[in-house]
């Protein structure tokens, strides 16, 4: 069994199906990064997802597009954490209880449409071509990370540079840091004139739209067909990536890449008929992300924004 | 003039809910009519369907009491899930590991260690919050996946059947399952203890000091504790006892329903439990009445999809519009606030008045 272990194709290959199931995570994760930093924690990451991911795979089956796919994957996961972020901000109501809210409400709203689409193909299972891949030349010959990191679709390459914009934007823009300050403590963001409700939906926008990309992505550039709660649980371990990866953009890919490759393992070794329960790989990291949790509470870094999940009432004090 | 607004916006929300489900019913291509009378027929139609709404409706009793005390003490608990798979592992492993001479005493131990396990499961975070202040919203949901990953593991090792390869443990003991109320139902004692259990919880939350005290902690943190209460203690133990409910949930599960440990033994009961919570506004006896309540909703809504063929996605959907719907709740009030037009005009109302 070793032997079929230690070799350079089976790195090669998991190395490669690590990074293709961390992508959508980290979209996810990295939208919910910025509208954890404005003070919104969005639970119902899982509903953007979901809904980014069938609305992006009708689109694109009713049009052949791709593009329009994406991009009306991307607004509808736009429309929910939006709502999200109207019931939160502007109706004061508990987040929590909102997002647990939209993720059944999308839940059940996709399948629902999707069973109306199945009627309506009538025989054949609805599905689509999915992305191609554009292997980057020279790269790819890489050994061991090529294939894994210059062999995938432009979604993925263009994760590669949202990582960098995120961490410009959080380090070096006035805008960035108006966002995290927000976050701290909106009062005093309010004082110094900072626009505090439009940078909070702007963020809630932004969550919406990498949750609804991640889960468009998931369909149109992996599976290729839809099925019933086809993200079963994204949103949840995006959720968990965000505080595992310290809420930082770097830390959050790292998270998601970990994430991927417990996932990768779990699937080899099942396949290679390894005789030990593999859910440990897959469970792994919620421990991780709760040891986490306890170290930035003991040292007090990283900790939560202060205002995290707390609306914010001009009047009130 | 409140109970009059009150009402109108009860109104409202019964058309809009109405509304939708019938534009979801044209929409799948089936005859509102007809889907009425499959949904009515499903739940009052025979002894099964009508039982059938209190097995489906005992484990979100069970959840929904957890959920809602432990939200009482202003602890979110959204891992009433993982201190379900908790209360079912710990019961389903003390029946198949203790010896065979224990005979029918080994139920209420079951009882009882499902009881402590979700209890347990749920302190570390209760600990975490109340001694590190980690925010509970995430730490649970995490806690949620470790149970699942522990069960996971116990029922391909230890608690495997024998002899199979499936991921399931062997059936329990005869004389430790649940006895059935009316054969050949699936009605169950479970749903028995699930309503003791509520009105034990109400006794306590309304009727004695230290749910009075647990409250008094939900509604104001420092006020309970200027007043001399022990915050720490009142969380801790509002979050044991909703844990232990949510873990009987399993047990409950496992001894009345399913009669083995499998995955997916909850199927999201742990996060629809959280809905409940809220629309019983946190009230044990409203939790049953809504329980009862989505689960007569499930019940019909299996039936239209059987006669009729309507997905039964729309219980999901209906639900979810509900509680998005009683979250508007709050929007008149925020509306004149924030637009003094408003206030105006109903200041004028109430001088002509």
């Amino acid at each position: 069994m070793w032997n079929e272990i230690w070799n350079l194709a089976f790195f090669t290959a998991f190395f490669s199906a690590s990074v293709r199931l961390a992508v959508p995570l980290a979209y996810a994760a990295l939208g919910e990064m910025v509208s954890q930093k404005a003070g919104i924690l969005n639970i119902g990451l899982e509903a953007n997802m979901l809904s980014g991911a069938f609305m992006g795979f009708a689109v694109t089956y009713w049009t052949g597009s791709l593009l329009l796919g994406f991009l009306a994957g991307m607004t509808t996961g736009a429309c929910f954490s939006l709502l999200h972020a109207f019931f939160s901000i502007y109706l004061r109501q508990n987040q929590n209880v909102i997002g647990t809210a939209l993720n059944l409400f999308v839940l059940g709203l996709t399948s629902y449409l999707f069973q109306v689409i199945v009627n309506q193909a009538s025989g054949a299972y609805p599905q689509v071509d999915i992305l191609p891949t554009i292997p980057i030349p020279l790269l790819t010959n890489l050994p061991l990370v090529g294939d894994a990191l210059f062999n995938k679709d432009i979604i993925t390459y263009l994760l590669y540079i949202l990582i960098v914009a995120l961490v410009w934007f959080l380090n070096r823009t006035m805008w960035g840091l108006s966002l995290v300050s927000i976050g701290e403590n909106p009062r005093a963001a309010d004082t110094v004139g900072l626009p505090v409700f439009r940078i909070k939906y702007l963020a809630a926008l932004f969550n919406g739209l990498m949750g609804g990309l991640g889960g468009a992505y998931l369909v149109l550039g992996q599976l290729g067909v839809f099925s019933e709660n086809v993200t079963s649980g994204r949103g949840y371990i995006a959720l968990s990536l965000v505080v595992f990866g310290r809420r930082k953009p770097v830390g959050i890919c790292l998270a998601a890449l970990f994430m991927g490759a417990a996932n990768a393992l779990q699937f080899r070794m099942q396949a290679l008929g390894v005789d030990m329960p593999v859910q440990m790989f897959t469970g792994l990291p919620y421990v991780l992300t709760v040891i986490v949790l306890i170290i930035s509470a003991v040292k007090r870094t990283d900790a939560d924004p202060a205002a995290l999940g707390k609306p914010y009432v001009r009047t009130m004090r | 003039m409140d109970v009059k607004r009150k009402a109108i916006f009860t109104l409202a929300r019964v058309v809009a809910v109405l509304l939708l489900s019938t534009v979801l019913i044209l929409l799948s291509g089936a005859d509102p009519i007809r889907a009425l009378q499959a949904f009515l027929s499903g739940i009052f139609g025979s002894a099964h369907g009508f039982t059938e709404v209190f097995v489906r409706a005992t484990p979100l009793i069970f959840l929904g009491l957890g959920v809602a005390i432990t939200f009482r003490t202003g602890f979110f608990n959204l891992g009433a899930e993982g201190q379900l798979y908790m209360g079912a592992l710990a019961s389903t492993a003390v029946v198949l590991l203790l010896p065979a001479s224990w005979g029918s005493l080994r139920l209420p131990i079951a009882l009882v260690s499902a009881f402590l396990a979700g209890g347990i499961w749920v302190l570390f975070p209760a600990w975490m919050k109340s001694r590190l202040g980690i925010s509970e919203t995430v730490n649970t949901i995490m806690f949620n996946y470790i149970a699942i990953m522990l069960v996971g593991i116990c029922i391909r090792t230890f608690l495997q059947e024998p002899g199979s390869t499936l991921p399931q443990t062997a059936i329990i003991p005869e004389d430790c399952i649940l006895p059935l109320l009316l054969y050949p139902t699936r009605f169950h004692a479970g749903t028995i203890l699930s309503l003791v259990a509520a009105v034990l919880a109400w006794f306590f939350l309304c009727r004695t000091t230290t749910g009075f005290e647990m409250q008094m902690v939900g509604m104001n943190k420092r006020a309970a504790l200027c007043t001399g209460l022990s915050v720490p203690k009142s969380l801790l133990l509002s979050a044991v006892i909703g844990g232990g409910l949510a873990g009987l949930a399993g047990f409950n599960e496992v001894f009345g329903v399913q009669h083995r440990l499998l995955e997916g033994v909850s199927g999201g009961n742990g996060y629809t439990a959280i809905l409940v919570a809220l629309l019983a506004l946190n009230h044990p006896l409203r939790v049953v009445l809504m329980s009862v309540g989505l689960a007569a909703l499930q019940v019909g809504a299996a039936t239209m999809q059987r006669t009729l063929g309507i997905p039964n996605s729309i219980v999901s959907i209906i639900i979810g519009f509900i509680v998005l719907m009683i979250l508007c709740g709050s929007l008149p009030e925020i509306l004149e606030e924030n637009h003094p037009i408003l206030r105006k005009r109903k200041e004028n109302i109430r001088h002509v008045e």
